[in-house]
């Protein structure tokens, strides 16, 4: 494992979950290509889980979300786990693309997105809690600077 | 770093404004504020000079279909302007604009945008 990171529930603390993991990844030479596709899915995941699982309403401290992150030769894979409401991101209706912008409702792209970007999801409801495993290919790392 | 916005003065029924930075969950409402009093004004176009914007999230896309959206009530248009190639690529993927309302460089846009209130004069004309 490179790094696992525990942060309260909070939105403006998704900010300082990805200024972590960015430090971690480029020290590990991963491109700035899955750095970036590594920012977008934890904002999106860590937003959708304060957002729906009631986080930011809690008591803070109940309500924590975990990250850690793993590279086994050219796949990068991520570990979320939060004690919010149970939901399975894997569930949620793909949005209609197709449909007139005027007429297109303006959620369910975040998901959408991760689902696009990554290589495999995985969700399991254990112990009360989310665990959603995301993996991405990544090119071969960069040398350590 | 987060997201700066620049406002330029509104001109021939179109109105630039150039973003750099992040656009995501913790500033697209700076977006949405700064873009609300546009909509108001009845301004045919916005073009978003993207350039500069480094990274965006489904929050941001959210708020350019927002003005998409507002814009588009009253005949409007968004045109995104010289996105970099990983915008563009999250972009593409929820088809968040039409591939004909992007492009590389604020002339073109401009073209487009002359062509467009051409034909609004014309229409004016013929009626």
């Amino acid at each position: 494992m490179l790094i696992r990171l525990i942060v309260p529930g909070e939105i403006a603390r998704v900010e300082d979950l990805n200024t972590s993991l960015e430090a971690v990844l480029t020290r590990h030479g991963i491109d700035p290509g899955a750095r970036a596709d590594v920012r977008l899915i934890v904002e999106e995941l860590a937003s959708n889980a304060i957002a729906y699982g009631g986080g930011d309403d809690l008591d803070m401290g109940q309500h924590e979300l975990s990250v850690d992150i793993s590279r086994e030769a050219d796949l990068l894979t991520l570990r979320f786990r939060d004690q919010g409401a149970p939901f399975d991101p894997l569930s949620a209706q793909a949005p209609d693309l197709e449909a007139d912008i005027l007429d297109r409702p303006i959620g369910g792209l975040g998901l959408y997105l991760i689902r696009q970007i990554a290589e495999s999801m995985h969700y399991e409801r254990i112990d009360d809690c989310n665990l959603l495993r995301v993996s991405l290919r990544v090119p071969a790392p960069e040398k350590p600077r | 770093m987060s997201l700066q916005i620049e406002v330029l003065p509104a001109g021939n029924g179109s109105q630039r404004v150039i973003l750099a930075g992040r656009l995501d969950t913790h500033s697209y409402e700076d977006l949405d504020v700064a873009l609300a009093p546009l909509f108001n004004r009845q301004a045919h176009s916005l073009v978003l000079d993207l350039a500069g914007l480094d990274y965006i999230s489904s929050a941001g896309i959210r708020s350019i279909f927002k003005a998409r959206k507002a814009l588009g009530e009253h005949g409007g248009k968004v045109l995104l302007v010289n996105p970099q190639a990983r915008i563009q690529k999250v972009l593409d993927v929820v088809k968040a604009v039409p591939t004909g309302e992007i492009f590389a460089s604020t002339a073109e846009a401009d073209a487009y945008l002359d062509a467009m209130q051409r034909k609004l004069s014309c229409a004016d004309q013929d009626e």
